[in-house]
């Protein structure tokens, strides 16, 4: 078996990295041709939005890729949002009659607590009874944005003080808050998912469940836990994004779930489970936030970005594919 | 209409391996070919490639003396060549029927439209069945077929083509004993009519019963070939290994006296019904049966895969009667499943990560672990296994039949077991790598870890076993000591009821 030349290392590499190589190809264009790109408040802007979505999507990758999905990230945004609003105005309203420092922090956690809760029984769904997550979720995503309508009654509930801001819109050292929350993030499921025995499992499920039942792998752990994860996430950005508009609005982040798989998939996560990377999904996320940006930038009808993104996700899957499919 | 199939140089490169280097064969009408090696030699990317599955590298094919290209499976049937896959290709979700006439259902006009035409696609398929004297329920749906079935259904499936050609790629490795004497007669009355047969196997004992010539390939060169009235088994094995060495059963394992696992009054229904046995440390148990005498069911019960509804397992100074896969782990059981494409290995992930799959809790420290760690571990079973493979790092996909089911015996040597349970280990895997498997068994007894051990080669079962016990109709009925009976007294024992 007289091994292969070397040479296919390179382009290995090269066929591994095109999204890398498409994103600084879109920097480079944009900095020549969209005015103010290169600036670093534009910069920051552009972090700042794509982290919203940006730390769901790094949930996402793990759901994706243990061979689930979860369509209510957006309702759960917008529920979280409304969830913290409403119950901070309760804490410190006349009936509880809290400061309104413990009123915001106790909302906030009840509200992670309450997603984390509905995570985990999309879970136990899926395992107990094997209800698809597609279904499950889709029933959230339904039952999640009615639940915020009914909760702030159809009106922004605006019940937070001056500093909450600070949590959706503030900087700290120079760098927007929830930016640091989402690299956090990043660091955080990027360890989960490459050096730790959990994230093996994820894979492991993803690509054959019974296969990693037989081997002695909790699956219905792994499966709980990844939806709690994801749930969680969404909750936070919900909170966050809620503190960027001082506001508790059901009609935040509509839309948002499709986004977030769009950045999962342009990272190069496959939808059938087993195959994906952390590190991918951070790239779609950045890709997209430059794009639109660009757009804007470039005073591109804000009617085309759909189309356009559209057409990315067509294009990236079929580079990811392109390899794999040259059998 | 006798027919030829030829390669010329035919050469084969994965990344990092070259799986054929510049193959010329020949094979004619009218004979059973057997197409032999060790595993990873590359009999199975050969008859991909005839069967338009795989590219070539370079080199032409032949047939009947003409050049063809094949660029599809498409291709191939369009010249007559229909093969039975090694690794199951079957659509699990279909009737056995449909799977058979898979894309070439028969249609019929009704009111004008086009649609398909259940009887007639019933009709033939039971044809195709009923030449090859089996009887099978065509409406049956595959998913819920064993194994030896489903390899039925595939055989059924290449057949429907009326081929000019067959490969049959290790079609044995999961049929019993009167089901492989059903097959050689279909592929004589074959042969008989010129179709050219390609037959790859491990089971060298039965070449003389029905290959002509036997062609040999080794680390994917062509090494040569006989005509079988010519060859003996040694000078076939010395071509396939160049050398290799016959272990010997040791004289010194005993199994101890200490029971480490006790059944007792297990059952399931329909599968099993009280079943008592213990295994001693130490102890190798075989467990020779039939087809369908519920051997299989009975061991995925054993650990925990099927919930069981009678009965209980005494394991550990523990009894347990709810049993999970990761609970008999934790109590020190591992389990090797017969169908290692869909219960133990995950395809699309590395050998390396399949090779941990069972002890990543082990091998993490306070659920951390890195590549580095994995590594050392993954080099080491490679080594004690002999896995041929360019990198670890590569999908288990890509490696050869054989080597593939190393890896699912070896991500279990890592847990260090008390017990293993083995469905079916030596399926598909050459000569050399089941005395390794072999040996791994009895360095197990060494160290006082029993083997429960099923195996449709009953030969196996008295090579390597302490004890035996027949399994018959999902009751044990009695045990045998190997070296009292021979393989045809074992054989009706497990057949006759009596
Ligand atoms: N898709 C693939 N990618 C990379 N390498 C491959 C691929 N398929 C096969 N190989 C390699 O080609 C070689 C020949 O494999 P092949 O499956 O033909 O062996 P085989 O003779 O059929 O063995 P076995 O008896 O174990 O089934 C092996 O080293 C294998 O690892
Ligand atoms: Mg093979």
């Amino acid at each position: 078996m007289p091994p292969l030349e070397s040479g296919s290392r390179v382009r290995a590499l090269l066929r591994n990295s095109v999204m890398e190589i498409v994103l600084l190809a879109l920097c480079i264009f944009l900095a020549f041709r969209a005015d103010g790109f290169l600036s670093m408040q534009n910069f920051l802007n552009v972090l700042r939005t794509a982290s919203f979505r940006g730390m769901i999507a790094l949930g996402m990758t793990m759901v994706i890729i243990a061979g689930e999905i979860d369509l209510s990230v957006g309702s759960m945004v917008a529920f979280s949002g409304c969830l913290a609003a409403w119950l901070t105005g309760y804490l410190a309203g006349p009936a509880c009659g809290m400061s309104l420092g413990s009123a915001v922090t106790l909302s906030i956690v009840a509200s992670v607590l309450a997603a984390l809760g509905i995570g985990c029984i999309t879970g136990f769904l899926r395992v107990r009874f094997e209800v698809p997550t597609f279904i499950t979720t889709l029933a959230w995503m339904s039952v999640l944005r009615g639940s915020a309508s009914l909760i702030t009654k159809g009106f922004p509930l605006t019940p937070f003080p001056e500093w909450y801001n600070f949590i959706g819109g503030g900087y700290l050292l120079g760098i927007p808050f929830p930016a640091i929350i989402f690299i956090a993030s990043f660091a955080i499921i990027q360890v989960l998912m490459s050096y730790t025995s959990f994230g093996r499992a994820v894979y492991a499920v993803g690509g054959n469940a019974e296969a990693a039942r037989l081997s002695g792998i909790k699956v219905y752990q792994v499966k709980v836990l990844v939806m709690a994860i994801v749930a969680g996430l969404a909750a936070l950005s919900g909170i966050m994004q809620s503190a960027q508009i001082m506001s508790g609005s059901h009609k935040t982040a509509e839309g948002w779930e499709l986004e977030v798989i769009s950045a999962v998939i342009i990272g190069g996560t496959s939808l059938m489970g087993g195959v994906g990377r952390v590190w991918g999904t951070l790239i779609g996320v950045v890709f997209l936030g430059v794009l639109v940006n660009g757009m804007t930038l470039m005073s591109i009808d804000e009617y085309w970005q759909p189309v356009v993104r559209g057409a990315l996700i067509l294009g990236a899957v079929l580079i990811n594919l392109a390899p794999s499919s040259r059998k | 209409m006798a027919c030829q199939l030829q390669t010329e140089n035919i050469r084969k490169e994965y990344p990092g391996t070259v799986a054929l280097d510049n193959v010329s064969v020949s094979f004619d009408g009218g004979k059973v070919h057997a197409l032999i090696g060790k595993n990873g030699a590359g009999k199975s990317t050969l008859v991909k490639i005839f069967a338009g599955a795989v590219q070539p590298t370079s080199g032409r094919i032949l047939v009947d003396g003409q050049p063809v290209v094949l660029r599809s499976p498409r291709d191939a049937f369009a010249q007559g060549i229909a093969t039975v896959y090694q690794e199951m290709s079957l659509v699990p979700g279909l009737s056995v029927a449909e799977n058979i006439l898979l894309g070439r259902l028969p249609h019929k006009k009704v009111l004008g439209a086009s649609v398909i035409d259940w009887p007639a696609v019933f009709a033939r398929a039971r044809a195709v069945l009923d030449g090859m004297q089996v009887s099978l329920d065509v409406r049956r749906q595959v998913g819920d077929l064993g194994m030896a079935q489903q390899q039925i259904v595939e055989i059924a499936k290449a057949m429907s083509f009326n081929p000019s050609v067959i490969m049959f790629d290790e079609p044995t490795s999961a049929l019993a004993q009167h089901e492989t004497q059903t097959l050689f007669g279909l592929i004589r009355t074959l042969a008989a009519k010129g179709v050219v047969i390609v037959y790859i196997t491990h089971r060298l004992q039965e070449l003389p019963l029905i290959a002509d010539t036997v062609t040999v390939v080794r680390d994917g060169r062509y090494i040569g070939t006989a005509a079988m009235a010519q060859a003996t088994p040694q000078t076939i094995v010395q071509m396939m290994f160049g050398e290799v060495v016959q272990k010997e059963r040791p004289a010194d394992l005993k199994a101890g006296t200490e029971p480490v696992l006790q059944v007792r009054g297990l059952g399931q229904k329909g599968k099993f019904h009280d079943v008592n046995f213990t295994l001693y440390r130490g102890e190798v148990l075989g467990i020779a049966g039939m087809l369908g005498s519920g051997r299989t069911e009975l061991l995925r019960a054993l650990f925990g895969a099927e919930a069981f509804d009678a009965g209980e397992i005494v394991i550990g100074g523990r009894s347990v009667r709810t049993v999970t896969p990761s609970l008999m782990k934790d109590l020190g059981v591992a389990f090797t499943p017969e169908n290692r494409k869909e219960q133990a290995l995950v395809q699309i992930l590395s050998t390396r990560a399949n090779l941990c799959l069972a002890s990543l809790d082990r091998i993490s420290t306070l659920g951390f672990t890195t590549r580095r760690r994995e590594r050392s571990v993954v080099n080491r079973l490679v080594a004690r296994l002999s896995v041929r493979m360019p990198d670890t790092e590569q999908p288990v996909s890509s490696l050869s039949g054989g080597n593939q089911q190393k890896v699912v015996v070896g991500k279990w040597l890592n847990t260090e077991p008390r017990v293993i349970l083995f469905d079916e280990p030596t399926r598909g895997i050459d000569v050399q790598a089941k005395q390794q498997i072999f040996q791994i068994m009895w360095d197990l007894s060494r160290q006082g870890i029993s083997s429960l051990f099923v195996s449709s080669e009953l030969e196996e079962l008295l090579e390597v076993c302490h004890r035996i016990l027949i399994m018959k109709k999902g009751t044990l009925r009695g045990e045998v000591q190997p070296g009292t009976l021979s393989v045809d007294e074992l054989f009706v024992r497990c057949m006759t009821d009596e």
